[in-house]
């Protein structure tokens, strides 16, 4: 079905013409991405200017700022930090798409790795760039279509979960973690180890959450990147 | 805290809520449209996007149910609307459970005490809807241009495009090694619970690599590795 297509071989080095189908695609999602993150922005400022100055329930500026800096202190670095760290993994789409449905780390990326790993597609090529969207696109509206009436009903639902059973909620994030960094670590075991060991060193510190993930990314690929260059893959 | 929970529960908490879901979901929808559309152009075959947004959906549930657990803890003080339009977008449930509490706070109150009145509510609403924009306006200013110096570095020569795939590879690896390690450094079971995931996921992937007819466990692979990690973690606990 590719056979009248010229540009079948789905790797970057196609998309240097400026009407690839690619560079089509970034331009496209550039648009709607920012077409779709700017009313959100508007819309969330919207709520509290409402409910302080229309209802009338204003908590008073200091109160507003000191909370607001209590947990911008917190979090005011990852808000640039995460998007630059998920971008070589994201692409532009998927960026957009992620950033706005949330959940990046625990159900976005493990969706997008999941799918490349269904169909064979790498990261970081035009294929896998594509399959990450369609997987982020579809994990986003699994997730809310479970979300709202899980929401809405959820509390009696949960509730009502027998206690020993409730007890292996917490197993569910490092479920997820071991399952999808293992599928990983089937295409490259060494790269799976190196992250393992430096992770569990900097989890055993004290360091803030930003940090230990961002220490551990500059650590394993700079290994990782080392390795390769000894073994000779990385030069040409 | 009645006065705070009818305000949370007000039309138009619940109006802006629902037209912030509305968005994501059309944002999903319209970017499915444009991959599918750029699918065929890069030489995809309907059975490859099929499977990606199959397994995609698949994959969603677990994690789903996950940020379900958490996000029902959090109606109970910041009720369901504001809770949905929070979890939906952007938002990680720990992230927002700290943000509320610490506003809250700021107010001289806490979460779900008799202290927290509407005004209380509004100093949380102010907190948790302004610092969660902090990322989407990065992202929404910022993406293009890394987009742009990504192709610059891709473009370059060969060489620098091997060190990107390296580089992607080893990120994404670092960044779950990183996820596992802060969970696997809580106890025992929680190990437990990684490593059998990891082994499950490995199996199930080796099962699915063997022969064609078994290639649909790949898009079942994530469920299957959860779900057999937590029955053995069942027994660890």
């Amino acid at each position: 079905m590719s056979v009248n297509l010229q540009k079948e071989i789905p790797v970057r080095d196609t998309n240097i013409s400026s009407n690839s189908p690619m560079e089509q695609f970034h331009a496209k999602s550039h648009f709607w991405g920012r077409l779709t993150i700017w009313p959100v922005i508007l819309l969330s400022i919207s709520l509290p200017l409402i409910l302080s100055f229309v209802l009338g329930y204003h908590p008073g500026w200091n109160v507003v700022l000191s909370g607001f800096f209590a947990y911008a202190s917190i979090v005011a670095v990852v808000w640039v930090l995460e998007p630059l760290m998920y971008y070589p993994i994201l692409g532009a789409s998927g960026t957009y798409i992620g950033f706005l449905t949330g959940n990046i780390g625990n159900m976005c990326l493990p969706s997008a790795a999941a799918a490349q790993n269904a169909i064979g597609a790498q990261p970081g090529t035009e294929k896998g760039e594509i399959t990450a969207t369609l997987a982020i696109g579809a994990a986003s509206i699994v997730n809310k279509v479970l979300l709202i009436p899980m929401i809405l009903g959820g509390a009696i639902l949960v509730a009502n979960i027998p206690e020993h059973i409730q007890q292996v909620f917490p197993l569910i994030l490092p479920a997820i973690f071991g399952g999808v960094l293992a599928q990983f670590a089937i295409k490259k075991p060494i790269y799976g180890v190196i992250a393992l060991v430096i992770g569990f060193i900097i989890n055993l510190t004290a360091l803030a959450v930003y940090i230990k993930m961002l220490l551990c990314i500059v650590l394993t690929i700079g290994i990782c990147l080392l390795l390769e260059q000894r073994n000779g893959k990385a030069q040409v | 805290m009645e006065e705070a929970m009818k305000l949370a529960g007000s039309q138009i908490v619940w109006g802006i809520a629902l037209l912030i879901l509305a968005v994501v979901i059309f944002q999903a929808i319209k970017f499915i449209l444009l991959a599918k559309k750029t699918s065929k152009e890069i030489g995809m075959t309907n059975k490859e996007v099929n499977s990606a947004l199959k397994t995609g959906a698949i994959a969603a549930i677990g994690p789903s149910f996950a940020i379900i657990i958490v996000a029902v803890s959090l109606v109970p003080f910041i009720g369901e609307a504001l809770t949905l339009m929070r979890i939906g977008i952007i938002g990680s449930a720990p992230i927002e459970s700290t943000g509320a509490s610490l506003s809250a706070n700021a107010y001289g109150t806490e979460l779900g005490s008799a202290g927290f009145t509407a005004q209380a509510f509004t100093a949380v609403v102010w907190t948790l809807c302004i610092g969660g924009i902090g990322w989407l306006v990065f992202v929404a200013l910022a993406t293009k241009s890394m987009d742009n110096i990504q192709k610059k570095i891709v473009n370059r020569n060969e060489k620098s495009k091997q060190i990107m795939g390296v580089i992607t590879t080893a990120a994404i690896v670092a960044a779950f090694g990183n996820l596992a390690s802060a969970e696997m450094v809580k106890g025992f079971e929680y190990i437990v619970a990684a490593l059998t995931a990891s082994i499950t996921m490995i199996a199930v992937t080796a099962l699915a690599n063997k022969s064609p007819r078994m290639g649909w466990l790949r898009e079942w692979s994530l469920g299957i590795a959860i779900l057999v990690s937590l029955v053995i973690g069942y027994f660890t606990i």
